[in-house]
């Protein structure tokens, strides 16, 4: 028995060592053609971006339908690799996934250690708000603003908005619920948390998230630093979805009016500046 | 280990030492407010918990139990939230736009602490020998009149102790106002942790602070003892 133990752990020690020594591939895109396999690095628990499908017990969602399209589009098969926000980015430079699909934020920081495609999902910190109320920020100036306490959304919202007064309770149901007494006119922190408030409420027909944006968050695809063909070749694709109607398509299949989400596309897949 | 560098200057001028004073003067605003009114309430309540009415007898003992085993906490919740459904839209609109979140945090503080002081008040009353109550009233004396010249001015005097830990706790309670917005003192220097990350800083000036109301409180009845009522340590 002890022997099995040790068997093993050499075998795996040898794995783990042989990994990291294994150095990534240059061009991705020529590496991926060869294997005849996309490996993505996705979110397995954050629907409707990506989770596992109950009935099939395989990963779904909106970055898993880019995911599949690119790799349609290089003719090869996919494989998902469910990944964490700390852990997305050291897996990709070590080149045990070919790309993040995970709701990346695109930020500078990042960008000094990856490349980012083009921006394929746009969000922000928004308000929900009583039907009609806010058609803009203005009209939320010298207004009562629920949220949580010590969220970046409560620091967001006073800098935008320093006439209002900010109302922070310990969590967002308790705002939500103050907005539904009127004890605030909004409540404010990331769209996708907003939609799944609404998504739940008992009396969603009475309230809307409209359209206006405190901070922006633009999600991209992450692929390793330098590696310009494959790069060129997602935002390519992803232009190319956008064109044709596909990428919209997804959008509505997740968020649309058929969802529980009920977004709006505020956004276009555009080249990048 | 010892990483953590004060730096007090974040506290001591500038818009977060603005915030922790505004802070302050809620937190003394509420704690004034509440002292006030839950000894008034608790007086009432005290009497009423004697009264021969056996009417006026079980309400206070109905009242006492309630307030006195539910978590302050859930009756902030309950004035701030659930008395949305029990009033009128238009006293709710009302209330919504004066900033009900202060009324919200006193009421409950009040009602809180009233049930304690009552039965403080109580346990006072009863240990004045009851001949004086049968005194008083063969002398003429109604029944009110009789606590309110012989009884309680007694009462009270001996209740003051238990009572000083009560407007402590009242004090110190006011903090849990924060949890319905109310910007006390404790509400603020969380707010200037999570701004500043200088949250050693933030909460050693409010427990200062916290401690140097308590002393006040208790420096103020020591020279209600001494100079009104003439008791005198040791004597």
């Amino acid at each position: 028995m002890k022997k099995l133990v040790a068997l093993f752990m050499m075998t795996a020690a040898v794995t783990v060592a042989a990994k990291s020594f294994a150095a990534p591939p240059a061009d991705t895109l020529a590496e991926v053609k060869k294997k005849g396999v996309l490996v993505a690095g996705v979110k397995d628990s954050l629907p409707p971006f990506g989770y596992i499908d109950e009935k099939t017990r395989t990963i779904i969602g909106y970055d898993i339908d880019f995911v599949n399209a690119i790799a349609k589009k290089l003719g090869v098969k996919v494989e998902l690799k469910p990944v964490t926000s700390a852990s997305r980015m050291p897996q990709l430079q070590e080149g045990n996934i070919d790309m993040i699909a995970a709701t990346m934020t695109k930020n500078p920081e990042r960008a000094k250690q990856i490349d980012f495609s083009h921006t394929y999902f746009f969000t922000g910190q928004k308000f929900i708000t009583k039907k009609g109320s806010v058609t803009a920020l203005k009209d939320l100036e010298g207004k009562r603003i629920g949220t949580a306490k010590g969220s970046t959304s409560e620091q967001n919202v006073k800098k935008a908005l320093p006439t209002a007064t900010v109302l922070s309770f310990d969590d967002y149901p308790q705002a939500f619920l103050a907005l539904q007494q009127g004890k605030v006119q909004a409540v404010t922190t990331d769209e996708a948390i907003l939609a799944g408030i609404l998504a739940k409420s008992p009396n969603k027909a009475q309230f809307e998230i409209p359209n206006v944006q405190l901070s922006d968050e633009p999600y991209g695809l992450g692929m390793r630093k330098g590696d310009k063909n494959f790069v060129d070749f997602v935002n390519k694709t992803i232009l190319e979805m956008e064109k044709s109607g596909e990428a919209k398509k997804i959008f509505e299949k997740w968020f649309g009016a058929t969802t529980d989400f009920h977004l709006q596309r505020n956004f276009k897949i555009t080249a990048d500046k | 280990m010892l990483s953590y560098t004060f730096d007090w200057s974040v506290i001591t001028s500038g818009q977060y030492h603005d915030w922790l004073v505004s802070g302050l003067k809620v937190t003394l605003q509420l704690s004034l407010a509440g002292i006030i009114l839950s000894f008034l309430l608790g007086l009432i309540v005290a009497v009423m918990r004697m009264s021969h009415l056996k009417l006026f007898r079980w309400s206070a003992c109905v009242f006492l139990e309630f307030t006195r085993n539910t978590p302050l906490l859930v009756q902030i919740f309950f004035w701030y939230f659930g008395s949305y459904k029990l009033l009128p839209t238009a006293v709710n609109e009302w209330l919504n736009n004066t900033g009900f979140e202060f009324a919200a945090g006193l009421i409950a503080l009040t009602i809180y602490t009233s049930a304690f002081i009552a039965e403080d008040i109580r346990s006072g009353v009863l240990s004045i020998p009851k001949e004086q109550m049968e005194a008083a009233q063969s002398s003429g004396f109604s029944y009110l009149r009789s606590m309110q010249y012989i009884i309680l001015p007694q009462a009270v005097r001996i209740t003051i102790p238990p009572l000083v830990n009560q407007f402590l706790n009242l004090a110190k309670n006011s903090s849990l106002a924060m949890t319905i917005g109310v910007m006390e003192l404790t509400y603020q220097a969380r707010q200037v942790e999570s701004y500043t990350f200088k949250g050693f800083e933030a909460f050693t000036a409010a427990t200062l602070v916290y401690l140097a109301i308590s002393v006040v409180i208790t420096f103020l009845v020591d020279q209600y003892n001494d100079r009104v009522l003439k008791i005198h340590k040791g004597a």
